[in-house]
């Protein structure tokens, strides 16, 4: 082989690999990174995107958003949201996971329950917002079962009052979300060797002692990634809220992604809405790197 | 320290079908008790329900005195090791030893002084703070033996241990795991289907096929006086050959060549006058059939054999033949793989053998070590 055939083979094996990944890139680039920059960008500006020249503001609007407290009536609503959904989400998707896995249960049962378990991931967050409206409206099903069993006394408005509208939105949300983790953990249970939980009942392990020592720590994996994943996407839901309650009554179920909308195409101060959208970056981001972190780890 | 005594016990499924079949087995205290069978032979099946981990479908089943039929795994006083090992990942060797220290709520003082004496004894003191993952098989096959001798049961039960071990690796671990038990003293059920383990581990053997349990006895006995011809051709490697024949007088007949058997064998085997002009399953082993044309072969009867093909070990030569005789089916499933193609029968011979692959020789057989079973049923004259 010449030294010119050799250097032009050499440099084809060095382009490749950039070949390949080039169409992926430039769909991220330009689906993802560009609007995110243009985003960016938009956060120091004086009347983006309405204007044609607009002026640079600095961090004005960062200060503005800081400085009104229905911002931080929203990242309190957002994180108390978010960490109650994901905590009940594992929860609920580990004892289910659990009991469809258990030999105790009638195979028979346990497909009918397994069918029964996933549905809600089969609708979309509007079906989920519709149902939820339907069933927790003042004459809804719930109001009645539970004025029946005589645990509440009067019917409750459930997304029209300030005290309960950010409860009842979670709770929708915590019914929807669920399945995603009850299918991991499952997964992750049918993949622990049968072995380990019987050289535990020959040592004399209880239920809840293998349910500690072995099923937890071989789920650790599992429940860590699709926890932050869960914390990632639960942190941005704004359908489920937005047909439910709208981020009302009084602000009640406001949460960043409702407060940055309104802010865009409400008040049309997309400056604002901008720096906003920043903010929520910057959480997404930290929970990302978090997890990133996490699995170079593993 | 006890003895385990199996009666009748029996184990059907729920599609009826039965994995063991009225097994009586009696171990008795300190002993190294061999299960042993091909693949589906129910011994593992036996060693889980002695473990309390297969429910007993019938029979009794006493350890140390009492009956444990209807005892949960952990009162039953035993100590598993399983073919797997079981060890937790994510615990280190010191937490994996400790694991059923710790359930029983020992103190953590305790519980470190009774690990740093097993991990003496078994040399993993230096890898207590290890995990699983890091260690070589060999290791991780001493934390198994680690944890369950941290119990001081009544009674261990090994289900192939050391089938994950490389060739190599399983002779050093025989060894060891041997000499630990005859240091220990603790009553032994070891379960394997590896032939050679059986010979070399057990004070004695349980052969079973197919549920049922054939023979129990010492490895030589098992060698030497099979009770059928399953338990002749699954103990021994190369298995034993097995052919079919007609005793006509005092000679038996083959299709093209007949043997010779001298009055000791008739003396040895009265059940034998009974065979005459029937037939009969014959059977050698592979150490009885002598290369005719060394001094070793001279002083036999010989018979004409086609050699196939030779495996050359260096200390001896397993030599594959073809010979003018029926071949018998011992009903053991893994001695076809001793038998290729081209031939029916396998001797092994002493590394001075000229012997080449295609030659037609005379093979001289030592016919005072001959066995012999009925065609029918397979029990042994």
């Amino acid at each position: 082989m010449t030294r010119q055939k050799r250097s032009r083979h050499r440099l084809k094996r060095a382009v490749a690999p950039y070949l390949y990944l080039s169409p992926s890139l430039l769909i991220i680039g330009l689906l993802m990174l560009l609007p995110m920059v243009t985003v960016i960008g938009y956060s120091f500006q004086n009347s983006a995107v309405l204007r044609r020249d607009p002026s640079f503001a600095g961090l004005k609007h960062y200060q503005a958003i800081f400085n009104d407290p229905v911002f931080w009536a929203s990242l309190w609503h957002t994180l108390y949201f978010t960490c109650m959904s994901v905590v009940f989400h594992m929860t609920i998707g580990m004892i289910f996971a659990l009991m469809l896995n258990s030999d105790r249960i009638n195979p028979t049962l346990r497909n009918i329950l397994r069918v029964l378990y996933i549905l809600p991931w089969l609708f979309t967050a509007v079906i989920i917002a519709v149902i939820w409206r339907l069933l927790l409206e003042p004459n809804g099903v719930v109001n009645s079962v539970l004025m029946q069993m005589g645990i509440i006394g009067s019917k409750v408005e459930w997304f029209s009052s300030p005290e309960t509208a950010l409860h009842a939105v979670t709770f929708a949300n915590i019914w929807a979300g669920y399945p995603l983790f009850m299918v991991s953990l499952l997964a992750g249970l049918q993949g622990i060797p049968k072995d380990f939980y019987e050289a535990a009942d020959i040592d004399g392990a209880k239920a809840y002692q293998k349910l500690i020592f072995i099923t937890i720590p071989q789920l650790m994996p599992i429940i860590i990634s699709i926890s932050l994943l869960d914390f990632i996407w639960t942190m941005q839901v704004f359908p489920l809220i937005w047909i439910t309650t709208g981020g009302g009554p009084i602000y009640s179920t406001e949460v960043l992604s409702t407060y940055t909308y309104k802010l865009a195409f409400s008040s049309y101060n997309l400056s604002q809405a901008s720096a906003s959208a920043v903010v929520i970056l910057l959480i997404s981001l930290g929970l990302t790197l978090f997890y990133i972190r996490y699995q170079k780890a593993r | 320290m006890a003895e385990v005594i199996l009666e009748k016990i029996c184990k059907t499924y729920g599609n009826n079908f039965r994995a063991i079949d009225q097994l009586n087995l009696s171990v008795e205290d300190g002993e190294f008790l061999i299960l042993v069978g091909p693949s589906g032979c129910g011994k593992s099946t036996a060693l889980r329900m002695i473990a309390g981990l297969e429910d007993i479908t019938s029979g009794s089943l006493r350890i140390g005195g009492f009956d444990v039929v209807d005892m949960p795994p952990k009162d039953r006083d035993i100590a598993m090791v399983f073919q797997s090992y079981a060890l937790y990942p994510h615990m280190t060797v010191f937490e994996n030893i400790a694991f059923s220290m710790r359930l029983a709520g020992k103190p953590k003082a305790e519980r470190k002084k009774r690990v740093d004496e097993i991990a003496k004894t078994l040399q993993l003191t230096s890898l207590l703070d290890s995990k699983p993952a890091n260690l070589s098989g060999g290791q991780r096959q001493r934390v198994a033996m680690g944890r369950a001798m941290v119990r001081e049961p009544a009674a261990f039960l090994m289900d192939e241990p050391l089938s994950n071990l490389d060739a190599k690796l399983r002779v050093q671990m025989r060894a060891e795991i041997t000499s630990l038990q005859k240091q220990l003293g603790v009553t032994t059920i070891y379960v394997t289907h590896d032939q050679i383990e059986a010979m070399t581990m057990g004070d004695r053997v349980a052969v079973l096929k197919g549920g049922v349990l054939q023979q129990v006895d010492t490895p030589k006995r098992l060698y030497e006086s099979p009770v059928n011809a399953f338990v002749a051709g699954f103990i021994g490697s190369p298995s034993m050959n097995l052919f079919e024949a007609t005793l006509k007088g005092s000679e038996l007949v083959f299709r093209d060549f007949a043997i010779r058997l001298q009055d000791a064998a008739f003396v040895r085997r009265p059940g034998l006058r009974s065979y005459a002009g029937r037939k009969i399953v014959f059977g050698i082993r592979p150490e009885d059939l002598y290369d005719s044309s060394l001094e070793s072969g001279r002083k036999y009867q010989t018979i004409p054999a086609k050699v196939t093909s030779i495996e050359e070990l260096g200390s001896e030569h397993i030599v594959h033949l073809n010979i003018d005789a029926v071949r018998v089916d011992s009903g053991d499933p893994d001695a076809v793989d001793d038998f290729g193609l081209a031939s029916n029968a396998v001797a092994r011979f002493e590394p001075a053998s000229a012997v080449h692959s295609g030659s037609e020789i005379r093979l001289a057989l030592d016919d005072s070590k001959s066995h012999f079973f009925d065609p029918e049923t397979h029990l042994v004259i």
